[in-house]
């Protein structure tokens, strides 16, 4: 009754170059602490080993200090690990693999898996096909050879790739690193545990792609899970479990403001999200002077309350109101100024018009209220 | 605003109430001496109107020494087609009355109706200032502030605009001015003035350039370090598959069947050269045979060849030897010519020293004689001169005493003459025998006698007759006579003459001796010039000279007689001789030469005959003969020989061309470098790998790509940052741009009105010019034909006149959006001269159809022209004073 972990694309070293240095931080920080979890679980589920499906590091120049910290967190977990090489970390002549190695960093119960081959895990009744990346990219199948490939009886054949299975994913994943679509099947697979897609994904009854345990792009809904893998002998059909792995969840909202009560729509829903969020927001379509206000003030309180809150505003105008305009008491020429800035937010440079359009309306107000003060 | 009445009392030095009523709409001009209160009623004019009632700050106000006055003014006035009357008390009687038409205000309301009508605020505390004066402080210009304007503009600022709003319909902003300045001031945060990006916005822009520049070089680095990934794998493919197949060894053997090969060809090759060697030898030899035959051959020509040059040596001394007598003539010829010639110049030298000595005995002669005849002249003339010194010396005479004696003489005679008239005259005629003695001198037949002494008569005979002469003078006369006479005698005796014609003989005789002592001096000087014994000595010299040349002619030789009669001169003779020499020379070293070749040919011909005889005995000897025979056998054997050799070397030559020595050596080199290039190679391979493995753990060991990522990460948390403020500087620099055009055209608007009221009074003062209004409505940039400044640029009188004028444009203004006008004036215009009060009063009086001026001077007289009766102050205290209210 073999059990293990399906896991990939921890993308270890990635920095996240959008957001402030302290979120950044975080989120890296976060990345650690998932596969800390991961070896958690796998204790919890009492797993006989962890595949992790490539793409252990996101380049192959990582720092020292990120191998080292990558290995130590597996610690948790002292059964076998098998860590294939992806097209992030693809098992060159030179790579992170052999830095690894000289850096004495890969603990003897972690098996890389640099080339194509099988390991057999006997002890755990599992013997993995492996077929790593050994070059950047690869336009065969590499899992081909793993139809020829005997294993020895008793021991439960898993497949560990990393690439695109053709024709099921979308198009925007590029065709490099091939996977055919029934490899399980034509290779006599009992399960094929596949990485590069980020979501946990199902391709058929014994193939999956686990997804990154940790989210790091606002796409690919559906990471942030391991699999885990029930096998009750040769032959049978796997029962997979996702487990939720996720510190942080991203969103990535867009919003159009026509009337009041969209932007009320718009409060409540953040006012629902929960807290470690990583927020993407755009808005765009038009907001009066005091609705501005308002969205402001509740983008101030969601930086706090959020892991990090991003909000595009430059596609949404300014529409002062009559009333808006009567209560800035702006009259005379930066009367006309602020009509020709609200016509000018139609025309090419909007966005300028905007801001300056925002830029007056707070001068305004700030006079307006020492005045009554 | 039409002021009609003004009243004061207790206020400064009217404690009395003064009333100046008949207030005209247009021109009132107000006049009176310094102190007598002009000034004083401006101040109540200002005080009743900007002064808070219930101040206690206007103690300028109080009469002197009166601290319980009330000083009061009273108004009275037409505005806004009401009649206004405005009593205001100050200090001991704190109080403001104002009646509208029937309306009553006062106190607070009544002052507020105050500032509203006229546009000014009151101070919040203390005495009024120009800050709070707006539109009367630009309409009532003090004394001396004329041509400060500019303050005066700024303080009615927001009067005025709102006039300008309420003629022109525009809304000037609230506050918008300070709002373009919160602009400006967020905008320059952002750029420097001159709009180029500063503080955090220019250093982010460096800043993204910096990361950019750093990412580009780890992206480098990394490009080159996946290159050396690349070059790992291949290498490491590379060196394992030519390890397996060692491609180099079948090199080697290729190598060894080559090198076989080629042995053979050089054997080959050896023996070739062998037998070419022996060929070589064989041709020398015959070479040398050859040269020796015919060298004995040619022995027969070289005979003949030497007997025709021993002929020839011979014909030639023969020759020479011919040609030896005349040669020797010739030179015997040129011998005797240079001996005459020699001769002929002996003799002409000779004959030139004998008419030498000739001409010097002839002009020694002559000189002789000529000073023998001056020596004896000489001598003549010494005597002479001898003879005429003897006589000047007997002839010497004091000429002094000369003229005083003839003086005696003459004084004498007239002395003799005056004596014969007094004297006594005796006359006597005797017969013929009678005697008688006078003085006992007989007197004989008759005579006469003067008669000056007394004197005796002896007549015989008869006795003695004595004579006594009468007259007074009788006896000085001959006293005097006497002395004269006695005078007379002795000079002629110093004088050593008995009369005294003698004495005058003798200075003619001197006189005549001294011009020929002189003539005889200079006669000796012309024959000896010196002295006489110099001439003596002149003559012996020249004696004993001409003794000496005529003794040498004597002993010099005497021409040979005959030849050369008429000797040639000594340098044609000369010339003769050098001819004659170079004829000579030439001659003789023609002999020379010819003595020279004679040897030269005998020594030549001896020569060839020798050698002829050398040649002809070896010729002829038997052993010639012999060697010439033995050496054409033994060339017939070489030839033989020689003919066998090249037939084999041939043969064999066309062997080695066939086995291409030349390629089979360069296949040598090829397959041996082959092996080493292989070999090579994978060394090299072995080498490089090691490298790139060091190099790629070391670049490794930086972690690029993690740290190109934490790069790219803050550029663009740099980028992002500079877009905030770049999209914030794009809105600020959009609004300020706004907001100043927006201002600017609403100004350009308003100033409209003020110019037009502007140009009118302008034109009028200067012609042609123009005085721009600026945003702040204040006359800014003046023209005046090339002229182009600022109103301060110009001189006191014409900045008070650009002042007053621009003040008039403002009551034009003002008055035309509704606002009351009230102008006055505290002697201004002091400063301007004649031309321009002219243009002002013109215009004064142009702008008084519209406003009430008040213009109070101390100057009324230059004022007469100006179409108002003058007022005076003093007149009118006075008329009050009789006329009490």
């Amino acid at each position: 009754m073999p059990r293990f972990l399906h896991t990939a694309d921890w993308q270890m070293g990635r920095a996240f170059s959008r957001f402030e240095t302290e979120d950044g931080a975080a989120l890296v920080e976060a990345r650690f602490e998932a596969i800390e979890k991961l070896a958690r679980l796998a204790n919890e589920h009492r797993c006989d080993a962890i595949l992790v499906a490539g793409d252990v590091f996101d380049a192959q120049t990582v720092a020292d200090r990120t191998i080292r910290r990558v290995f130590n967190a597996t610690r948790g977990f002292t059964g076998p690990w098998v860590m294939l090489p992806g097209n992030h970390d693809a098992a060159l002549a030179e790579s992170v693999w052999t830095r690894a190695r000289r850096l004495g960093a890969v603990p003897d119960n972690i098996h890389l898996a640099l080339e194509p081959g099988t390991i057999n895990l006997e002890p755990q009744g599992l013997a993995i096909l492996c077929a790593p990346l050994t070059q950047r990219n690869t336009y065969s199948d590499l899992t081909a050879t793993f139809n020829s490939c005997e294993t020895p009886e008793g021991l439960v054949r898993i497949g560990l790739a990393h690439g695109s299975v053709q024709g099921l994913l979308p198009d925007e994943i590029d065709s490099t690193n091939p996977i055919l679509p029934n490899r399980a099947e034509t290779a006599r697979l009992d399960y094929f545990a596949l990485g590069d897609w980020h979501g946990t994904k199902q391709i058929d009854e014994r193939t999956w792609y686990s997804g990154t345990p940790e989210p790091e792009r606002f796409r690919n809904n559906g990471a942030g899970y391991a699999l885990i893998i029930n096998l009750s002998g040769p032959g049978e059909l796997p029962a997979v479990t996702p487990v939720e792995t996720a510190r942080y969840q991203w969103h990535q909202w867009r919003q159009t403001l026509t009337v009041e009560s969209d932007l009320d729509q718009l409060l409540e829903r953040l006012q629902a999200l929960p807290e470690p969020s990583v927020l993407d927001l755009r808005l765009d379509g038009s907001v009066t002077l005091a609705g501005e206000e308002r969205l402001i003030n509740a983008l101030s309180v969601a930086e706090a309350r959020f892991r990090s809150i991003q909000c595009d505003r430059s596609g949404l105008q300014l529409e002062p109101t009559d009333d808006d305009i009567a209560a800035l008491k702006a009259d005379g020429y930066v009367g006309e100024v602020i009509e020709h800035l609200r016509t000018q937010q139609q025309n090419d440079d909007a966005e300028a018009a905007r801001d300056a359009l925002a830029v007056l309306a707070g001068l305004l107000k700030e006079r307006k209220q020492e005045i009554s003060e | 605003m039409k002021l009609r009445r003004l009243q004061v009392e207790q206020l400064r030095q009217f404690r009395q109430p003064f009333v100046m009523d008949d207030l005209q709409p247009g021109l009132n001009l107000i006049h009176g001496p310094n102190e007598s209160g002009k000034s004083t009623l401006v101040r109540a004019i200002r005080a009743a109107f900007f002064e808070r009632y219930r101040t206690s700050s206007v103690d300028d106000l109080r009469p002197w020494g009166d601290s319980a006055a009330a000083p009061t003014i009273t108004l009275d006035f037409d505005a806004r087609q009401k009649s206004w009357h405005l009593v205001k008390s100050f200090l001991q009687r704190k109080r403001c009355d104002l009646t509208i038409d029937s309306t009553s205000y006062s106190e607070d309301e009544a002052e507020e109706k105050l500032s509203e009508l006229l546009g000014f605020q009151f101070s919040a505390k203390g005495v009024s200032k120009p800050e709070h004066w707006g539109v009367p402080g630009l309409l009532w210009v003090e004394q001396g502030t004329g041509q400060n304007i500019e303050q005066a503009v700024e303080h009615a600022g927001d009067h005025l605009k709102s006039a300008l709003n309420s003629l022109v319909g525009e809304v000037a902003s609230t506050g918008g001015d300070e709002l373009v300045e919160q602009v400006k001031a967020r905008w320059s945060e952002l750029f420097t003035p001159t709009g180029k990006p500063r503080g955090d916005y220019q250093k982010l822009e460096k800043e993204r350039e910096e990361h950019q520049r750093e990412i580009d070089g780890l992206q480098a680095r990394i490009q080159k370090y996946q290159e050396q990934v690349d070059r790992l794998g291949k290498l490491t493919h590379d060196y394992e598959r030519t390890r397996q197949e060692r491609p180099w060894e079948e090199a080697e053997r290729q190598l060894e069947q080559a090198k076989e090969r080629y042995r053979q060809v050089e054997k080959l090759e050896q023996q070739q050269a062998q037998e070419k060697e022996i060929l070589k030898h064989l041709q020398s030899r015959q070479q040398l045979l050859r040269q020796n035959q015919e060298q004995l051959e040619s022995l027969n020509r070289k005979l003949d060849v030497r007997k025709a040059e021993l002929e020839k040596a011979q014909r030639a001394l023969e020759q020479a030897e011919a040609r030896s007598p005349s040669v020797a003539n010739s030179v015997q010829e040129a011998k005797s010519a240079y001996e005459a010639a020699a001769k002929k110049v002996e003799q002409a030298r000779l004959q030139e020293t004998r008419s030498r000595l000739e001409q010097d005995v002839q002009r020694l002669d002559q000189q002789n004689r000529t000073l023998t005849q001056n020596l004896e002249k000489a001598r003549q003339y010494q005597q002479e001169l001898e003879k005429a010194r003897e006589q000047a010396r007997q002839n010497q005479i004091d000429v002094k005493a000369l003229k005083a004696l003839k003086d005696t003489e003459r004084q004498l005679k007239e002395e003799n003459i005056r004596s014969q008239t007094i004297a006594t005259r005796l006359t006597w005629q005797l017969e013929p025998d009678a005697r008688l003695a006078l003085n006992g001198e007989p007197l004989e037949e008759q005579g006469e006698r003067q008669l000056l002494e007394d004197s005796s008569l002896l007549i015989p005979g008869v006795g003695t007759l004595g004579i006594t002469p009468g007259g007074e003078d009788l006896a000085s006369t001959r006293r005097r006579l006497s002395t004269l006479e006695q005078s007379l005698t002795e000079q002629m005796k110093t004088l050593g003459v008995d009369y005294v014609q003698q004495a005058e003989h003798r200075v003619m005789a001197y006189e005549a001796a001294e011009r020929t002592l002189q003539h005889t001096r200079e006669l000796l000087k012309s024959v000896a010039p010196v002295n006489v014994e110099q001439l003596l000595a002149d003559e012996k010299e020249t004696g004993a000279r001409l003794q000496a040349a005529k003794s040498e002619l004597q002993n010099s030789p005497a021409p040979e007689p005959g030849q050369h009669a008429r000797a040639t001169d000594v340098a044609s003779a000369e010339a003769g001789r050098a001819r004659a020499e170079t004829r000579l020379a030439e001659a003789e070293a023609e002999e020379r030469k010819h003595q020279t070749e004679l040897l030269t040919r005998r020594q030549s011909r001896d020569n060839a005959k020798a050698e002829w005889q050398q040649l002809q005995d070896e010729v002829h000897s038997p052993e010639h003969q012999k060697q010439l025979q033995n050496l054409s056998t033994e060339l017939a054997d070489i030839d033989d020989k020689m003919g066998r050799l090249a037939a084999t070397l041939k043969a064999r030559e066309q062997e080695i061309q066939e086995a291409r020595p030349a390629i089979l050596k360069q296949d040598i080199e090829r397959y041996q470098r082959s092996i080493s290039t292989l070999r090579q190679a994978q060394e090299e391979r072995q080498r490089e790998l090691r490298d790139i493995q060091v190099r790629l753990e070391a670049w490794g060991a930086e972690g690029l790509e993690e740290q190109r990522n934490e790069r790219v990460a803050e550029l663009e948390q740099c980028n992002r940052r500079y877009q905030e403020l770049h999209r914030r500087a794009r809105a600020l620099d959009l609004l300020l741009n706004l907001l100043t055009e927006k201002r600017q055209a609403l100004t350009r608007r308003l100033q409209a009105p003020l110019q037009k009221h502007l140009d009118h009074y302008l034109s009028l003062l200067f012609p042609q010019a123009t005085l721009e209004v600026d945003e702040h409505l204040r006359p800014g940039t003046f023209t005046r034909g090339t002229e182009l400044g600022q109103i301060a640029e110009l001189s006191f009188g014409a900045r008070e006149q650009m002042g007053l004028i621009s003040r008039l444009a403002y009551a034009d203004l003002l008055q035309e959006a509704g606002r009351p006008t009230l102008v006055i004036m505290d002697d201004t215009l002091v400063h301007s001269d004649t031309d321009r009060l002219e243009d002002m009063k013109r215009i004064l009086f142009d702008a008084a159809n519209r406003h009430q001026i008040l213009l109070f001077t101390c100057h009324p007289e230059k004022w007469s022209d100006l179409g108002v009766a003058p007022r005076d102050i003093q007149a009118m205290k006075e008329q009050g004073s009789t006329n009490p209210v």
